[in-house]
């Protein structure tokens, strides 16, 4: 039989209400409250073993205290999967399961559920990190939202085909996958169909919606140029002929750097482009094109910028997804940060 | 423009003696066949396989799929491509229905070509699989680019073409089975109750992001690449005037083949009359520089708008860098007044967490999304293998990789495979057959 175990707060956890809010994590074994509940839904295929208890406020003002405790229980204990909640619409319940469920899934590598009615504002913090099932206002729904975290619960643990977050009920993650409609409809009649409900003012449902634009700030300018390192970065694929470091021509996870100090011109037969996504001519008779080193070389010995970052860093963007693009930018910024740069001049293709 | 198909159904393909087609079934004389693919002597090694559905067959790199066909009355079936311009899209066509010629590289594949599984779990990532596919399997000496990631593909294709108008022509003379007729009056020629219908244009951005020649799709023999929007008729669409071209990842491409058999198109000619009045295609393309991309929206919304349209259908070929012209058009005919539906694929990684489209726009408020280009796939070997299964990680194809720290090779040496869906000959059908669609989880 496969273990499971439960969070609750102080309330749900039967010690006492908010007077007693500040109560210190605690892990009996067996069950306390919903884990009565939620074990019955379980039946079958797993057992709730534990119930931790700890206060709201105490999870909310020692949060790191609260949840190295607990993390120290959970040490050594058998368990295949962590529930919390439900925490229907209350706030600091809700992100107190968000918190302790992300720490459990990072240190244990195990499934985590919780569930939160749509005001609560954990669900907008961590519905990207983990299951969050859609739940009741308050604790009158009980039943009903135990018994769908059990449910999905028992799919994962039997390694069942896990549907979309709306099939499922669970909050949307972020995961955008394609799936095989069933019964099949063409593109062709979706999209015809689409249109002549838009065009006699019917519903329709865009299987894209555009979400929220992630727009970063401009910075704010360069006071004195004279004084300032400027570096270089690319997406469009140069590399030191070879690409030693092997960076994909497509779909790259990978970044490279390379050490300009001693060059001022990029130029053939020592660089090269490693890109697919476009007509490589003239970016491999003159890398320059794309890192304009040469012309910025001649602006530092005009004194026009102070002076040229060591390195230039390189990967390929084409077919790269936001997400590996995302990742490899915050690791150059790090690194151009504590180099002291002051800007960055980012070429694409 | 009046233009009827003739069909004849293939069931089954086989060789023999005689090139013809008799009850369901094309046979080819192999050497006949492969005479007309030498016809062009940088074709250094050909040869013709078959691949029937359910065969437990893996065939990469594949270049281009292509259907069968003979212009009745004289006439190549690729205007101004393989032969002399002429019109398209008037008269009548003989089409060998349920085939395609498949052009495979005997070794050397690229950044454009795909893979396609007869049988198992990767048939169903591909419209090919549930074809009787005539591959013709063919090297060259086109060194320039032997090594080269991305390949103009040139013998290979108009070979393949070549060898489609060579089988159309076992049904010259035949009765077909079925007419299709396709029928437009001229748009200010309609009748009250048909011109009374929301008016609607069907805006085909093809493929033309490289500036070198050879590489983009074509019109009438034309680098896409090198015309402004244009207002066509569906009919000339169907009927060979555009051929696909040899630069998109695979999945995003449209072949030959999927052109002339533009299900979107077809499927607005059967509204047109009862709920929709179908104006025609505007033909747009999908250039990388930026004025070029506002230039192409700023064409295509104002046609649309000159020609009364209400609605609009806009289908993307590609993703990426083509994103932005397909958004931009979007949100062009929507500020023209112009109702519009966006088909198009997705690229949102392999853990499906990145922005589905490089560009976003709030009026993009109606898309039909046919697929990821990054979802994993991971399949088992397959008995045989047409063309060379190490292309697929050696060549540089969009969804294969010759090592990956995690995944290691795209070709496992028990010949099992893992790529990207990137890779899949032409798998995402944006020009209407894809049954995909994009769920969030």
């Amino acid at each position: 039989m496969k273990k499971a175990i439960l969070y609750l707060n102080q309330f749900f956890g039967q010690v006492g209400g908010e007077d007693i809010a500040d109560y210190a994590p605690e892990i009996r074994e067996g069950l306390v409250g919903p884990a009565l509940e939620l074990n019955k839904q379980l039946a079958g295929e797993a057992e709730v073993t534990h119930t931790i208890i700890c206060g709201d406020n105490f999870m909310g003002s020692n949060q790191e205290e609260a949840i190295n405790t607990i993390l120290g229980f959970l040490e050594g204990k058998e368990f295949d999967i962590f529930f919390a909640g439900p925490a229907f619409r209350a706030g600091r319940y809700g992100s107190a399961c968000g918190n302790i469920c992300k720490a459990v899934k990072e240190k244990f590598n195990v499934p985590v559920i919780t569930s939160m009615n749509d005001e609560n504002p954990g669900v907008e913090m961590f519905k990207k990190e983990m299951y969050i099932f859609e739940g009741g206002a308050s604790a009158a729904a009980m039943r009903k939202d135990v018994k769908a975290m059990a449910y999905f619960g028992k799919k994962i643990l039997l390694g069942e085909e896990l549907l979309s977050a709306k099939e499922e009920g669970y909050y949307p993650r972020g995961e955008r996958h394609q799936i095989w409609l069933n019964p099949p409809v063409a593109a062709s009649d979706r999209a015809v169909d689409m249109l002549i409900n838009k065009l006699t003012g019917k519903n329709y449902i865009t299987e894209l919606p555009i979400p929220k634009s992630d727009l970063v700030p401009i910075a704010p300018a360069i006071k004195d140029l004279r004084k300032a390192t400027i570096a270089f970065a690319t997406t469009g694929g140069i590399v030191p002929v070879g690409n030693p470091d092997r960076i994909q021509s497509a779909s790259a996870t990978k970044w490279g750097k390379y050490d300009i100090s001693e060059t001022s011109d990029l130029v053939q037969g020592e660089y090269m482009t490693i890109h697919a996504g476009f007509d490589p001519a003239a970016a491999n008779a003159d890398s320059d094109v794309i890192v304009p080193l040469d012309a910025l070389r001649a602006y530092e010995k005009e004194g026009k910028i102070g002076k040229i970052h060591q390195y230039f860093y390189s990967t390929v963007g084409t077919g790269t997804t936001q997400g590996e693009a995302a990742r490899m930018g915050k690791e150059i910024a790090a690194e151009l940060l504590s180099a002291g740069v002051d800007a960055v001049i980012m070429t694409s293709t | 423009m009046k233009l009827e198909f003739g069909n004849f159904y293939v069931k089954d393909v086989q060789f023999g003696s005689e090139t013809k087609y008799e009850n369901g079934t094309l046979t080819i004389n192999k050497e006949e066949a492969l005479a007309v693919v030498r016809e062009d002597e940088h074709i250094t090694k050909a040869d013709l396989v078959i691949a029937k559905p359910g065969d437990n067959t893996r065939i990469v790199p594949v270049k281009e799929a292509i259907e069968p066909r003979h212009r009745v009355g004289g006439g190549t079936i690729f205007p101004g491509v393989t032969e002399e311009l002429m019109q398209a899209g008037n008269g009548t066509t003989h089409c060998l229905k349920g085939c395609s010629v498949l052009v495979v590289g005997q070794h050397w594949g690229g950044f454009q070509d795909g893979l396609i599984d007869m049988s198992g779990e990767g048939a169903k990532y591909t419209y090919f699989s549930q074809l009787q596919n005539i591959c013709l399997v063919a090297d060259t000496d086109e060194e320039f680019e032997k090594r080269e990631q991305q390949k103009k593909n040139h013998a290979l294709r108009w070979a393949g073409m070549r060898l489609a108008e060579y089988l159309g022509k076992a049904v010259a003379d035949l009765q077909p089975e079925e007419v299709e007729r396709f029928e437009l009056d001229p748009v200010t020629k309609r009748a009250p109750e048909v011109q009374a219908l929301p008016s609607v244009v069907y805006v085909m951005q093809l493929q033309s992001q490289m500036e070198e020649s050879g590489y983009n799709d074509l019109v009438y023999g034309w680098d896409t690449n090198h015309m402004v929007p244009t207002f066509m008729h569906p009919n000339e669409l169907m009927d060979g005037a555009i051929i696909s071209g040899s630069f998109m990842p695979c999945s995003s491409k449209w072949s030959t083949y999927d052109m002339q058999n533009n299900p979107t198109m077809k499927r607005l000619y059967q509204e047109h009359g009862k709920t929709i009045n179908f104006l025609g295609v505007i033909l747009s393309n999908l250039n990388v520089a930026l004025e070029q991309k506002q230039r192409s929206a700023m064409f295509v919304a104002q046609i649309a708008k000159s020609l009364g349209a209400d609605g609009a259908i806009v289908a993307e070929e590609g993703y990426g860098n083509p994103d932005a012209d397909f958004i931009a058009c979007i949100v062009e005919l929507e500020k023209a007044g112009v109702k519009t539906v966006g088909l198009t694929n997705e690229c949102t990684g392999r853990d499906g967490g990145s922005q589905p489209l490089v560009a976003l726009d709030e009026l993009a408020n109606a898309i039909v999304s046919c697929g990821n280009v990054s979802e994993l796939i991971e399949l088992p070997p397959m008995e045989t293998v047409i063309g060379e299964l190490q292309a697929l990680a050696r060549d540089g194809l969009s969804g294969g990789w010759d090592n990956d720290p995690i995944l290691g090779p795209s070709v496992r040496e028990d010949g099992s495979i893992i790529m990207e869906n990137n890779a899949m000959f032409c798998g995402d059908r944006v020009l209407g057959w894809s049954t995909k669609t994009m769920v969030e989880y």
